[in-house]
């Protein structure tokens, strides 16, 4: 619900600090979901008088006036409106401001005369949609006032997101009374002063409620006499801050005093009353009801009806009838303030599909008590916009009379249900500030009895509750459950490890473990293992050095499994590398620096069999290059490059190293055929081998959303010839670069060597996607980036186009 | 005799030694030591010798086979080894060619999410428990305390489900707003303590950017003697700083759930500002992540627990906001439209 801040202060002392008062207010339970500040952009537009205006010695349609901004001398201001008279009050935005329509205004000369400052209208002021000339204020407007005040737009107005069980806080009353106990400022409601006619009220109107289950309580007062007209300006302003609009004097003071005290009211016309009686009752079959905003209902018999002697007035608690409506002839009014099921109206108001701002209260619960004290309100500000008497004494039926909810506190509960003490005194001042009475008890357990607004609070848990908000939730500590401890969140070293071998399960690596320790004659053969760490007393020789790689073992793995038949195996190893350290050893640094790596193989028959679909494919270089990128897709790893590098255990062919930026991330590459021959491995073993703790630095594990093209991607296809020699990677890189912003991507499809494209070169096919994230690419801007990128490629890398 | 030897030996010697090939070692093999070769023909001519003589001779032929063997075998190596030598020196593979193509599944950013949370909360002892999806009004909104005809209904705008196929009076059935029915099923399955996270999808009817008909929720339940508020402060802030990183601020925002008293809103320090006011936290700093509370009495009373011997605290969180949170996304819907170029960024 909208609260105008300054209708608020009417009922209490606001702080200082607009931010604060949001804070706490939300912090207790009322959030406020937007602070408006209506006024704020017309800083710099005042009131100001015209005291000259004549004609513009060079533009017939401008004036050139003399305004009166309340210091200094008169400004000469140019301005092309009519409307105004020598001694209006017009809006005046000044040099320097910027209005609402984002015009800024500036020191000028229109047509060779200077103007200083701009006279508004309505709409250059953001305050209506159409305007005819400048907006003329009231003759009481003060010169020099800033515009927002004078309109009545210096307020600020919250949005409170008022949740379902706090129906005592759909007021400004309500919030107001919250900002008391908040703040412990003293709260200031409305003072009623009625005076009453010797007439009484109900020698013209009876009242009889035929429900009592469903309608609680309805008062009634009369008021004659009284003149229809538009309410004044101070009272609509209040309405629109609040969000509602004015009609009429009738009609808004209703409105009004709902917003003041969260109680719906209902203006009748009492001449339109059948029978000068309101009956309080059930739908018959067949019954209708034309509502105010025009349509004609069909009554349900579960819908509760006010009605006249004759017919259906009001759907109780939703909205009223066009019948009885009060209009511009009414003078003698009925006004109802009333107490109804809440149950009751939420079913009416979603049959009908009519929320209304009196059924959203009406379903939530409304104060029973209060129902004297608003419709006095709201009688005595008839009479104060509207004039006319009010007859004596309120007609309130009240069948059952509901006695106030008694609630006990035990000081003891609140600290088991908070996990902190609260004094027992803290405890009766909190409660006492929001109403609640102490009837009696001690510090060890007291009685309170419930304020009627609150329709919320019931049992125990609920005192606890608001005794909690008010003091803030910051106030509790926390801790955590006995028994739970809190661990750590996950790793991201655990992470990178539950990723990456999800990843080499998905490519169909096996994991294997070996023994720590290896032969010396294997490290050896590896041209590896001169500094490996000697075990003093090993088992055996060939368990007597702790790895400096892991690929002696896996290497075994592959040969015991070629012994055993198999045909093709695809391994891995999630390992630890040891290397001594000179610097170890010291205090708690570990004697030994041990690499945590990863590490793999590829041999034989890809998928470890002839399958009748991929017969006799052998794993080669590729596979494992396809692993590695598996890797590093898991772990949002972009721009890792691979190069050519020299290792003693790889083939020099394929030696690659995997690098992102100046970090090396691992390297990969066929074994060296010596290597084989030493160990009598099989051919066609691939390794590679990563570093751990190099990976999870590189690794992205929260990836960003990138926003997707609606746009369709155009394909082409480059074929070129180039060097043998030459890395497709430095011909896509030329593609990418000369067709970016437009190439989305570019990948290798084919590559062809052979005597028809001529010894010592070879055919890179690639197929290039073309899109734009703005728009559909038309077929002559691809081609002519087509056309750029090949005679790039071609001019660069000195390669030809195939056709 | 001795002579011939002589001299087919140094034919040997010089022509092995002059081998370029493989094939070329194959004839040399054949040709001097072969069945017909030049070595049998000079033994085969042995018979006309004197038995002394031929002894002699036997010896030397032997010794010339031997050496011969030998060289061949060497000079085998050395071709073998100069063949590896020339291929070690061939052409390179290029290397930035991209790796064999293979398939790369992903989980979807919710699935991963989802994962995410319930795996803080194992880490913390919670067990996993679910419920259905199809639910009776009772589990989802009666036992809960959101009678019929209650303002709070509001709160979630429900779907029915015709289910013909039930005995009458059975019913009404909802496509769960929550998994908080889940809570229910569960407490009257499971004697207090209780200690659990339910997971699952769940359904109203809205649709917006920031709204979908069908989402997913993570609900969690501890019921225990004397569980405070303090302690489901100190869970939630747990939670915070494992999900969303160790300085993560939690705070505590009176609210209202029919199911819990008191209720709270918990926020977290904005994720993309750390807290300063940025566009996504709508310059407040905060961010609203999750809805908890202690569990309301009458709660206990459904679900057969006694309200007087234990207390307990309950959340949910809605995994779609947090994943958009985690990953930057910044419509809802995307989650559900499932475009390969989208699923393929987590």
């Amino acid at each position: 619900m909208r609260i105008s801040l300054k209708w608020l202060s009417d009922y209490v002392q606001l702080p200082g600090s607009v931010d604060e008062l949001a804070g706490r207010l939300t912090m207790a339970g009322l959030e406020i979901e937007g602070i408006e500040r209506p006024g704020e952009a017309l800083d710099g537009v005042v009131v100001a008088q015209i005291v000259a205006s004549d004609k513009h010695p060079n533009a017939d349609k401008l004036s050139v006036t003399k305004i009166d901004r309340g210091t200094g001398a008169p400004l000469q201001v140019v301005c092309g409106a009519k409307n105004y008279r020598v001694g209006d009050k017009v809006p005046l935005a000044t040099v320097g401001t910027r209005l609402p329509n984002g015009v800024e205004i500036k020191q000028a000369a229109l047509r060779g005369v200077d103007s200083s400052g701009m006279l508004c209208s309505a709409k250059e002021l953001g305050l209506s949609e159409e305007s005819s000339g400048l907006l003329i204020l009231e003759p009481t407007a003060r010169v020099g006032q800033p515009i927002a005040r004078a309109l009545g737009l210096d307020d600020v107005v919250f949005t409170v997101n008022v949740t379902p069980n706090r129906a005592d806080a759909l007021s400004h009353l309500g919030i107001a009374r919250e900002v008391a106990t908040l703040f412990n400022v003293p709260l200031k409601k409305p003072a009623v002063t009625l005076t009453e006619s010797g007439t009484e009220a109900k020698s013209k109107i009876d009242v009889r409620i035929e429900d009592a289950e469903r309608c609680w309580r309805y008062a009634a007062r009369v008021i004659e006499g009284v003149t229809v007209k538009p309410s004044p300006q101070w009272m609509q302003d209040r309405l629109k801050a609040a969000g509602m609009r004015g009609i009429n004097n009738l009609v808004d003071i209703t409105n009004y005093v709902l917003l003041e005290y969260g109680q719906p009211l209902h203006a009748f016309d009492l001449d339109r009353i059948a029978g000068a009686s309101i009956v309080v009752r059930r739908a018959k079959g067949g019954e209708r009801l034309t509502t105010l905003d025009g349509k004609a209902r069909e009554l349900h018999a579960d819908d509760l009806l006010i009605c006249d002697a004759s017919a259906p007035l009001v759907l109780a608690g939703v909205m009223g009838g066009a019948s009885s409506e009060v209009t511009e002839k009414t003078t003698r009014v009925l006004l109802e303030c009333a107490a109804f099921q809440p149950t009751t109206v939420r079913r009416s108001s979603k049959r009908h599909g009519l929320h209304t701002e009196s059924s959203h209260r009406f379903e939530r619960g409304t104060d029973l008590q209060v129902v004297p004290e608003v419709i006095d309100r709201a009688a005595a500000l008839i009479v104060e916009l509207g004039g006319g008497t009010v007859l004596a004494g309120r007609v309130d039926v009240f069948p059952t009379p509901k006695a106030p909810r008694q609630v006990m506190l035990r000081t003891k509960k609140v600290a088991d249900v908070l996990g902190v003490t609260v004094p027992a005194s803290d405890c009766q001042r909190i409660l006492a500030s929001l109403g609640f009475r102490k009837l009696s008890g001690d510090d060890v357990q007291a009685t309170f009895e419930v304020p009627s607004v609150r329709v919320d609070v019931s049992i125990e848990e609920d005192l606890i509750e608001e005794i909690a908000r008010v003091r803030g939730f910051d106030a509790i500590p926390e801790a955590l459950p006995r028994g739970l401890s809190e661990l750590e969140s996950e790793r991201p070293s655990h992470r990178v490890e539950r990723l990456v071998r999800a990843a080499l399960a998905g490519q169909g690596v096996d994991e294997v473990v070996n023994y720590s320790f290896v032969s010396p004659a294997e490290l050896a053969a590896f041209e590896a293992g001169a500094d490996a760490i000697a075990v003093e007393n090993p088992l055996s020789v060939e368990q007597s050095v702790m790895r400096t790689t892991l690929f002696p073992s896996l290497v075994q793995n592959v040969i015991r499994a070629a012994r055993h038949q198999a045909e093709g195996v695809r391994f891995y190893e999630w390992a630890r590398t040891y290397r001594p350290d000179t610097s170890g050893g010291q205090g708690t640094v570990p004697v030994a620096k041990e690499t945590l790596e990863v590490a793999g193989v590829v041999w034989g028959l890809r998928h470890g069999a002839r399958t009748w679909t991929a017969k006799d494919a052998e794993g080669d270089y590729f596979d494992v290059k396809a692993i590695v990128g598996a890797v590093l897709r898991a772990l949002h790893l972009e721009g890792a490059t691979y190069e050519a590098f020299e290792a003693p255990w790889y083939h020099p062919r394929s030696a690659t190293l995997l690098r992102k930026g100046a970090v090396v991330l691992g390297t990969l590459g066929e074994l060296h055929p010596k290597v084989a021959r030493r160990l009598d491995a099989p051919a066609g073993v691939v390794l590679f081998q990563l570093d751990v703790e190099k990976l999870q630095e590189a690794a992205v594990l929260v990836p960003q959303a990138k926003p997707l093209s609606k746009f369709p991607v155009v394909r082409r296809d480059l074929a070129v010839v180039v060097a043998a020699e030459m890395q497709s990677d430095a011909v896509r890189k030329v593609i990418l670069e000369v067709g970016q912003p437009l190439v989305e991507d570019a990948q290798v499809f084919d590559v062809y060597a052979g005597h028809q494209v001529g010894f010592g070169r070879k055919n890179l096919a690639f197929g290039l996607r073309y899109r734009s994230p703005e728009r559909t690419l038309t077929d002559a801007e691809v081609t002519e980036a087509h056309t750029k990128i090949v005679a790039e490629v071609t001019r660069r890398l000195g390669g030809e186009l195939r056709t | 005799m001795h002579d011939r030897l002589k001299a087919l030996a140094e034919a040997a010697r010089a022509e092995i030694g002059a081998a370029q090939t493989p094939q070329q070692l194959e004839a040399l093999k054949g040709r001097f030591l072969g069945k017909k070769g030049e070595l049998s023909a000079v033994l085969g001519a042995m018979g006309t010798l004197a038995p002394e003589e031929r002894k002699a001779v036997g010896e030397v032929a032997n010794a010339v086979k031997g050496e011969l063997e030998g060289l061949l075998g060497r000079a085998q190596a050395r071709l073998e080894e100069a063949a590896l030598e020339e291929a070690l020196k061939g052409p390179k593979l290029d290397v930035t060619l991209p790796g064999r193509a293979v398939f790369f599944g992903r989980r979807h950013p919710v699935s991963q999410t989802l994962e995410d949370i319930v795996r803080v909360f194992s880490r913390l002892g919670f067990d996993v428990y679910s419920g259905p999806e199809i639910e009776l009004d009772w589990y989802n909104f009666e036992a809960l305390n959101v009678p019929a005809d209650h303002p709070a209904r509001d709160m979630q705008d429900t779907f029915y489900v015709e289910a013909g196929w039930l005995p009458k009076g059975v019913g009404p059935v909802v496509l769960r707003t929550h998994t908080s029915p889940v809570q229910i099923r569960t407490m009257l399955a499971h004697k207090p303590p209780l200690r659990g996270v339910m997971p699952g999808r769940v359904y109203r009817k809205d649709s917006d950017q920031t709204h979908t008909p069908m989402f997913h929720q993570v609900e969690g339940l501890l019921v225990d003697e004397a569980v405070t508020f303090a302690e489901l402060k100190g869970t939630l802030a747990a939670f915070a700083r494992a999900f969303f990183g160790a300085s993560t601020k939690t705070r505590f925002r009176p609210s209202f759930f029919p199911f819990t008293e008191p209720s709270a809103e918990v926020d977290v320090s904005c994720v993309f500002c750390g807290g300063k006011g940025c566009r996504v936290c709508k310059h407040t700093g905060w961010l609203e992540v999750l809805g908890s509370g202690m569990v309301h009495p009458n709660v206990f009373a459904h679900a057969g627990y006694d309200a007087s011997k234990v207390t307990g605290f309950a959340f949910g969180m809605g995994v779609e906001r947090l994943a958009m949170l985690r990953y930057g996304i910044d419509d809802l819907r995307t989650m559900f439209e499932n475009d390969a170029r989208f699923l393929a960024q987590f």
